[in-house]
């Protein structure tokens, strides 16, 4: 990180190689399409560029990272609730030509009923293998409002699971 | 056990998810590469926190102290010993906190030992109570009047004080805007304060608990909401 501070392209080239994909699996856990997750990509490591004065030596270089990931990903959300809320009344003129969702992988659908937040903590701890206190810099949170969003993250999970396994008995028994 | 064996489940998904290869597009990759190839030089690493901090707190000194010179140096030529000694080192201490706070927030990743909400409600307890502790004088006049213009006066000087200080930090990258911006309206507004014990004598204990301590919270919500308002644009908005 250092040296492609130092403006050293041949460390930006492993860098984007050796974080890129950690980043495009993180946009991908948030039930993101892949062509989302490459523009966001790329918007990421163009922010990414423009800051890394920013990052500090001596510091983990993975939550400054994920930080500026996870800024990219705010703005997005919140820009694609704007467009959100304008195609709903596009919607409402044109009723019945719904579009079917993109398959969702086993990841996206198991953290399908998680919050955003509880779906970027979960991705970073237990995908990705961050540490509490990397995720917590990450999120520009303590270590443990991290870990109260875990608990219930997988109290919710296995909740889910638990209304799933009783559907999937219930049916058994009627059949 | 049932619980844990959920956890079980959950935790193979997630395993699997780990374990699974992430295949980039190669393109995508070399994309990056060449938006970063053509814009690389080297670039200079932003100071020690403490330099920055420290250029925050002589922004807010200066601004104190030129705008209670301008007005008059009335409220602290009025106060004791006592009550200098404590009002204007508590206001200093609460300023060394927000102006730390204020450069772990310009900096990705920083950590945080106290969140911008907790330190703003922290900061106007602690103002409430110095101020409640040695301010006595329980009589009420023109409660409203002398308010409204102590409230003004603190906030004309809040503003510049709180941009001052975005403007020193400037090269930072605030990655949460609204707070960032929340911090820095907390910075200015206790710069407000400082102006209005060194300017104003009236020492009426509803006065400065209310309108004196009401700059710090109004000011911070100000530049909360500027800070949000103010966001940078990213790419994918100007598509």
């Amino acid at each position: 990180m250092v040296r492609y501070q130092e403006g050293d392209f041949a460390a930006a080239t492993v860098l984007v190689r050796h974080i890129s994909p950690r980043l495009h699996r993180f946009f991908l856990a948030k039930s993101m399409s892949r062509s989302d997750a490459d523009d966001l990509l790329q918007e990421t490591w163009l922010r990414i560029h423009k800051v890394r004065h920013t990052y500090r030596h001596g510091e983990p270089a993975l939550p400054w990272f994920y930080a500026i990931a996870r800024h990219i990903r705010v703005d997005h959300y919140r820009k694609s609730l704007r467009v959100a809320a304008g195609e709903r009344e596009l919607e409402e003129m044109s009723k019945g030509a719904a579009v079917a969702p993109p398959q969702a992988g086993e990841l996206e659908a198991l953290l399908a009923p998680l919050s955003e937040s509880q779906r970027e903590v979960i991705a970073m701890l237990k995908v990705e293998g961050m540490s509490l206190e990397e995720v917590a810099r990450a999120m520009s949170s303590s270590v443990g409002a991290v870990k109260q969003k875990v608990h219930r993250a997988y109290k919710k999970l296995r909740d889910t699971i638990g209304a799933a396994h009783r559907e999937i008995d219930g049916t058994e028994d009627s059949a | 056990m049932k619980n844990r064996a959920k956890n079980e489940e959950i935790d193979d998904v997630l395993k699997r998810a780990a374990l699974a290869p992430e295949d980039t597009d190669p393109l995508v990759l070399a994309r990056i590469d060449e938006s970063i190839k053509a814009a690389l030089r080297p670039v200079r690493p932003l100071p020690p926190v403490w330099l920055m901090a420290a250029g925050l707190v002589l922004v807010c000194a200066v601004v104190s102290f030129a705008g209670g010179a301008r007005a008059g140096l009335f409220g602290v030529a009025k106060m004791n010993l006592a009550e200098r000694w404590l009002v204007f080192p508590a206001l200093g201490l609460l300023v060394c906190f927000a102006a730390v706070s204020f450069v772990h927030q310009m900096i990705p990743a920083s950590r945080l030992r106290l969140s911008p909400g907790t330190l703003l409600a922290f900061s106007s307890v602690a103002l409430l109570a110095v101020f409640a502790d040695l301010f006595r004088d329980y009589h009420i006049d023109h409660f409203f009047s002398a308010g409204i213009v102590c409230l003004l006066v603190g906030l004309l000087h809040a503003v510049p004080a709180g941009l001052l200080s975005w403007l020193t930090l400037r090269r930072g990258f605030a990655v949460n805007p609204a707070s960032a911006g929340l911090v820095a309206g907390m910075l200015g507004g206790l710069a407000g304060v400082g102006v209005l014990e060194l300017h104003c004598p009236n020492f009426q204990a509803a006065h400065i608990l209310v309108w004196h301590t009401a700059v710090v919270p109004l000011s911070a919500a100000l530049g909360a909401l500027l800070g949000f308002g103010l966001r940078p644009r990213t790419w994918s908005d100007e598509r």
